[in-house]
């Protein structure tokens, strides 16, 4: 801001300047001219009441002549006095408002407000380096969840976007270029409760400087970055980065994951998507002979993951030496010839994974049309063809933004939610039916929340003070509805770690212990009055033994007698 | 030579000398002290302290802070001039405007010398 004014005062130097001498020489004059007062005798105008009277008319308000009628000399000066006053008083305000318009000024004024909201911020948040389709699905998760973001975007269309649309919280945003190291600082990495930096753009580049220029000045700082060549990925691994995405790879993961345990992706997706949301019930793929049509990262990753359920592919590429594809068909897939070559009618799945929309559309829609019954996974490059790919309604329409707003989500929102899908991936798709059917029972189909409680002094102090005082505080304490100690709360404790060890779905009677962290899943309303559990030791042993302890000594003392 | 320079230079020290010719005198008697002598060591300081605005050096700063401190004297002076004229006696009026006006004095002083100590610096 100070530099702001200083460069606001040196543009005025010449404009207040020359209002300084045109007033001086109009006010000097007015008393200098010889005048008559009311009762005819010569009269002299003092330097306050010639400055009041230059005052009014340079600025057009014009009072009249005060306090008497003017002489003939004073009026000839007030003519003189209106032309050299009037002119440069205009001319300051010109250049006063041509200054505030000055595109450049805008920009400085404009990145020193951001840098101050942003220091301002009480509240956790996450800086989002561009805000494309990706970062706009992320950034109204967060919202919804209640996390502050901030976004440094390079394009004004999209901050527009962004400014017209209606969030919980106002996000606060910069037009700027996030590769610029400085801007980063103005966005707040070294801001004491910045939770962490997303780098997400479609540009490996900049997702990369981004990555090592925060981690070279906060490496504390947690940096998610999306990565879709390998040599990238591996190189922001080398100094750290802490989440390193790779929208194809993961894309594969889920199609296994289909595959082979639905009932896995299913709590996954739900857990990872925005509250409040319904989610589609997912198809489920067929296992026999898959055509892939494009050997790209993308059909890579597919191929590679279908074969690990067992899965037999053929492959389609139109240019197989660029992409090392060792036994393939040659075509890129939109004819029926190559199709068929490639055994259309046999096959149960096709998937259409090149990099041009119009060929995946025409692949899936000449394949459908030789074999009605085949399951089709498109690939959407472009979200303008968002409307084309709905027309078509593929089984699955691989959206590259959903799977990274998912990916990130889970990191985001808890450290323990990432922890946890991890875990879950390794168990039968059985144990996640059985979890799915009891949390929709507890909380409903909507997406739940999803929320960590660390047992310590900080965040649960009534919790913390009751088991240093060697009390029991079990699991199902924390569940009671604080408004009736006989109901429970919409809510399941998924996962509880202790001394590093993570128990799934631990049971209701278990012993809390200090320093325990708990995954919790429910409803928004669950989240909101844990706290009073949490933190008020008297509601706390209501609960556990629904004994109200009285908060006056005497009223205690008498309690004794 | 640096024509901006010579402005700069031409207006502290003008503003200074002014400010001293005012101040020079009986302290009670008004005769000694003229109204367009004040009027002069306003307008001329007024501009001075413009000439300093943007100067992002320290001495600039510094430079700027004393020409507001000069101001803020001058211009109550005028003030207290333009309100107390013919309320109360004239003679210990102008006592208090040449107080003040002394008081500006200084701060124009510190200016000259800094405007000094810079030009000795300058090894050219």
């Amino acid at each position: 801001m100070n530099s702001i004014l200083f460069l606001i005062l040196r543009r005025l130097r010449r404009p207040i300047i020359t209002i300084i001498v045109s007033f001086s020489i109009a006010i000097i004059g007015l008393t200098v001219m010889p005048g008559l007062d009311d009762q005819g005798k010569p009269w002299h105008m003092s330097i306050f009441q010639a400055f009041y009277v230059i005052s009014y008319t340079a600025t057009t308000i014009g009072f009249g002549e005060v306090p008497y009628p003017y002489s003939q000399a004073q009026r000839l000066w007030m003519t003189l006095s209106i032309y050299l006053t009037v002119i440069p008083w205009f001319y300051a305000i010109g250049k006063i408002i041509t200054l505030i318009q000055d595109p450049s000024l805008r920009k400085i004024i404009i990145s020193d407000r951001f840098a101050s909201n942003v220091r301002l911020l009480q509240e956790p948040f996450y800086i989002l380096c561009s805000y494309g389709e990706t970062a706009c699905l992320l950034a109204k998760a967060l919202d919804n969840k209640g996390i502050r973001v901030v976004v440094i975007e390079p394009i004004q269309e999209r901050l527009n976007e962004l400014e017209l649309r209606d969030t919980q919280n106002i996000i606060l945003s910069l037009c700027a270029d996030a590769k610029v190291p400085e801007n980063l600082i103005q966005a707040g990495i070294h801001h004491p409760l910045c939770k962490g930096v997303v780098t997400l753009t479609d540009s490996d580049d900049v997702n990369l400087s981004v990555a090592i220029a925060v981690k070279l000045m906060n490496p504390d700082l947690p940096v998610l970055a999306r990565a879709e060549r390998q040599d990238i990925a591996a190189n922001m691994a080398s100094f750290g980065t802490d989440l390193i995405i790779n929208p194809y790879t993961l894309f594969g993961d889920q199609l296994a994951m289909r595959v082979h345990a639905i009932g896995t992706y299913i709590l996954q997706e739900w857990l990872t998507d925005v509250p409040g949301d319904t989610i589609p019930p997912p198809a489920f793929p067929p296992i026999g002979n898959w055509i892939v049509c494009g050997y790209g990262r993308f059909g890579k990753s597919v191929v590679q993951n279908l074969k690990q359920e067992n899965i037999t592919t053929t492959i389609i590429e139109a240019n197989p030496q660029l992409t090392d594809c060792e036994i393939c068909i040659t075509g890129s897939g939109t004819e029926a010839i190559t199709l068929l070559e490639a055994g259309v009618l046999d096959a149960v799945g096709i998937v259409a994974g090149t990099n041009n929309d119009i060929n995946n559309l025409s692949i899936v829609m000449t394949a459908k049309e030789l074999n009605p019954k085949l399951f089709v996974v498109a690939r959407k490059n472009k979200r303008d063809n968002e409307v084309l790919f709905k027309k078509f309604n593929a089984d699955i329409t691989m959206q590259i933004s959903d799977i990274i707003a998912h990916e990130c989500l889970a990191h985001m929102v808890s450290p323990l939610l990432a922890q946890f899908l991890a875990l879950t991936r390794n168990l039968s798709n059985q144990w996640a039916n059985a979890l799915i059917s009891q949390l929709v029972e507890k909380v409903g189909e909507e997406v739940p929340e999803t929320w960590g409680v660390t047992i310590n002094a900080k965040n649960a102090p009534a919790v913390t003070e009751l088991l240093n005082k060697s009390m029991h505080v079990q699991l199902e304490n924390l569940t009671q509805d604080p408004h009736n100690r006989n109901q429970r709360l919409d809510v399941v404790a998924l996962m509880i770690v202790r001394n590093q060890n993570s128990m799934l779905l631990p049971d209701a009677n278990l012993r809390l212990a200090v320093d325990d962290c708990i995954l919790f899943c429910g409803r928004p309303n669950a989240k909101f009055a844990m706290p009073l559990v949490l933190n008020n030791t008297k509601r706390l042993t209501f609960m556990i033994d629904g004994i109200e302890i009285f908060d006056s000594w005497i009223w205690r003392w008498l309690k004794q007698r | 030579m640096n024509l901006e320079k010579v402005v700069f230079g031409f207006f502290i020290v003008l503003a200074m000398t002014l400010n001293f010719g005012f101040f020079l005198g009986d302290i009670d008697n008004p005769s000694h002290h003229h109204v367009y002598e004040l009027y002069a060591a306003i307008i001329v300081s007024l501009i001075a302290t413009v000439l300093k605005f943007g100067d992002r050096t320290h001495l600039g700063a510094i430079l700027l802070s004393t020409s507001l401190a000069a101001d803020l004297q001058l211009i109550t002076a005028a003030i207290l001039w333009a309100a107390l004229e013919g309320r109360m006696e004239m003679q210990s009026l102008t006592v208090y405007i040449v107080s003040l006006s002394g008081g500006a004095l200084m701060a124009n002083f510190i200016s000259v010398i800094l405007l000094i100590a810079e030009t000795i610096s300058q090894r050219r």
